[in-house]
């Protein structure tokens, strides 16, 4: 090799050199940054699953009737309920509520049949369990649709019609099938690889701090870009790996399929994770001790889980959380990877959200070096 | 020809807040000399040796480092200082020959000069044996030898040493020293610091500091012939007999005796000349001790330390 290193890199080889084979020793740091995100994504796809099928429902069935039954029967055909019991008072339903052993409790008054065979108004009383809205929300859709088929029904036998007078036809684009992988594991790729990157660059520095190297780093001829620069590229390339990891466990673990293009999905992972390891460098110059980078990388990260719209879109937050997703990292990623995945969108499309990413890259970079002092405090 | 000055201190400084580390420190130390630098634990000795170093700021004063300020001509100054710091600054998980390869590097060293170097200083420190052991696995000695061989990597002309030998085994003690002679004969200047009064006695020059202030410095011969610690009118005995508590006691209560200390089976008299040493053996006499042996012996380089930190902090108070 006759490639001279430019002086203001001096030190960038041997960092970089030492750098592959500390990571490649030290097992632990290489577990603890392949683990979590693991962990994250096959949590995350497997478990969150917002389409909640069979809800626990506890029925009160006064009437005892076959309209009646066929009423209980046409809640659980939707599959979102199952009866757990049939109680015997409004007081007992209640009580399996409030218990949390049913979400929903469906009470069939005496006079049902009676007030449907007269053409009156039959009332039928849903109880649900508030408590957690995504769910709640669910079985009052399920439950208003249930009442709102067997009504058309009965209004399409006495009219004698056959077909409903409008009809939607929805068309879901991208998502057809509504899958929730889909819609989470995309995401969740910007947030596991999030924590791998930002807690082994916030501790690297540190721990040359704390095992007392720094001093003979600090020494030396060595640059502060020469030592950022050969502290970050080993972990590049980690990472790297590691995202390619990640979208093949999406493509063929949790079947989601890519639409777009698979370089433009490697340039964005690239400069995402380019900014978060220079964001954890950037802690690591702040930080005193292990336990403060750790601290502090908590701190930064606890808010794109919330704001970047991983998880909440962010169209409905509030302004002051709205302005906060637009800092962060995240939040590029994220609609990056489902523009680029689900909506195979391309580079023209979305080429504000790399240059911004690759633009924070740059800034944090530069401060880590430049906070980076090549003196004792 | 007078020897070149190679590390110079002019009213060092160091504060931290409200606390003064390094006092107005002034030395000099020339060429091939083996500078040791003394002072109990906290006294300022590493802040000494980091702001010689140019790593730390000085908050007054001004240091050089052949010619060179440490301040305004730092990056000049990297490439002829080696510091082998307190912790050995080795990386555990590296083997001691990537260590050695990783400091070369870090020095602009590759290729075959790299490797070159590397065996040299293999050959130097005798880490043959240990070359592809983990640094973490070594013991003291070794990882010391080891410091010491990355230390050198680049031919520094002036090395500092920040207690190279804590927690050192015996042996390892004294060929650590071989090897500084080595170095100095070759032309490097040492700067070491230690808490051992053998290391210091053989230094070409010692600096004794105490809370932040440098007391003395000096030659080692030159510094047991000071005045104040050779007050006139006064002689050194070291007295050898049985029961050695029993006759310090004793003889603390005689006329005349300013100071008396245990050394093993023997102790340390100073005393006004006028005493004569018949008044010793009948004081030990009286308290049962008959076979004594006494003779005449010169201040010590503990002696001189002693001494100058009680007037030091007589002078404080």
């Amino acid at each position: 090799m006759t490639f001279e290193m430019p002086k203001f890199l001096r030190g960038f080889r041997a960092i970089l050199y030492k750098e592959f084979i500390v990571m490649f020793r030290d097992r632990t740091t290489l577990f603890f940054m392949f683990f979590p995100p693991l962990l994250q994504i096959i949590a995350f796809g497997f478990a969150l699953d917002n389409d909640v099928k069979h809800m626990a429902m506890a029925v009160y069935n006064e009437d005892r009737t076959t309209e009646s039954r066929q009423l209980v029967d046409a809640f659980v055909n939707t599959q979102t309920f199952r009866v757990v019991k049939e109680v015997n008072s409004l007081d007992e339903l209640e009580t399996m509520v409030r218990r949390g052993k049913a979400y929903v409790g469906l009470d069939i008054p005496p006079d049902y049949t009676r007030k449907l065979h007269a053409g009156q108004k039959a009332d039928v009383e849903v109880l649900i369990d508030g408590s957690s809205s995504t769910t709640a929300l669910q079985a009052l859709n399920t439950a208003l649709g249930v009442a709102f088929q067997r009504s058309v029904n009965i209004l399409l036998g006495e009219t004698n019609r056959r077909e409903l007078p409008v009809e939607i036809r929805p068309q879901v684009l991208y998502n057809p099938s509504m899958r929730a992988p889909n819609f989470f594991v995309p995401g969740v790729i910007g947030t596991a690889l999030q924590i791998a990157t930002v807690f082994a660059a916030a501790m690297s520095i540190v721990r040359e701090r704390e095992r007392g190297t720094l001093e003979n780093l600090l020494v030396s001829p060595m640059t502060r870009w020469g030592l950022m620069l050969g502290k970050l590229v080993p972990y590049l390339c980690v990472c790297m790996v590691m995202a390619l990891f990640l979208f093949t466990i999406l493509r063929w673990v949790f079947l989601v399929p890519i639409h777009g293009s698979l370089i433009m999905l490697v340039v964005a992972a690239f400069l995402y994770i380019f900014a978060l390891l220079s964001l954890g460098l950037v802690i690591s110059t702040k930080a005193q001790s292990q336990n403060e980078a750790l601290q502090m990388s908590m701190t930064i990260m606890l808010p794109s889980i919330f704001f970047s719209g991983f998880i909440f879109p962010r169209e409905t937050m509030p302004w002051i959380f709205y302005a906060l997703s637009m800092i962060l990292p995240a939040t590029y990623f994220i609609e990056l990877m489902r523009a680029i995945i689900l909506r195979g969108a391309g580079f023209f499309e979305f080429w504000r959200h790399l240059l911004i990413l690759a633009v924070m890259g740059g800034v944090l970079f530069s401060l880590c070096a430049l906070r980076f002092k090549r003196k004792l405090a | 020809m007078p020897a070149e000055t190679m590390i110079e201190c002019d009213n060092l400084t160091k504060k931290f807040g409200d606390f003064t580390a390094v006092d107005h420190v002034t030395f000099s130390v020339k060429k091939q000399d083996i500078f040791g630098f003394l002072g109990p634990n906290g006294s300022g000795k590493s802040t000494v040796i980091r702001m010689l170093c140019g790593i730390l700021e000085p908050s007054e004063g001004t240091a050089s480092i052949a010619g060179q300020d440490v301040v305004h001509e730092t990056d000049a100054i990297k490439g002829s200082i080696g510091y082998m710091s307190q912790r050995f600054s080795l990386y555990d998980e590296l083997t001691a020959n990537e260590n050695l390869q990783f400091y070369a590097r870090l020095y602009g060293l590759r290729g075959q000069a790299m490797k070159q170097r590397r065996d040299e200083l293999i050959t130097l420190t005798h880490l043959e044996p240990y070359v592809d052991r983990r640094a973490g696995l070594l013991s003291g000695g070794w990882k010391q030898r080891l410091a010491m061989a990355c230390a050198l990597v680049h031919k520094p002309s002036v090395l500092f040493l920040d207690e190279p030998t804590a927690g050192i085994d015996p042996v390892a003690r004294r060929e650590l020293w071989d090897l500084l002679f080595e170095l100095s004969s070759a032309g490097m200047t040492l700067f070491v610091t230690t808490h051992y009064m053998d290391e210091a006695e053989r230094c070409t020059h010692v600096g004794y500091i105490h809370m932040s202030k440098l007391i003395v410095c000096g030659a080692p011969d030159d510094l047991k012939q000071l005045p104040v610690v050779n007050p006139p009118g006064t002689k050194r005995l070291d007295v050898t007999c049985d029961h050695v508590t029993v006759a310090l006691r004793a003889v603390r209560k005689l006329k005349g005796i300013r100071a008396a200390t245990v050394f093993g089976q023997s102790m340390h008299l100073l005393l006004d000349e006028a005493v004569p040493e018949q008044s010793i053996r009948d004081t030990l006499s009286e308290v049962g001790i008959h076979e004594v042996d006494i003779r005449p012996i010169a201040a010590s380089l503990e002696d001189v330390f002693v001494i100058l930190t009680r007037q030091h902090a007589g002078g404080q108070s």
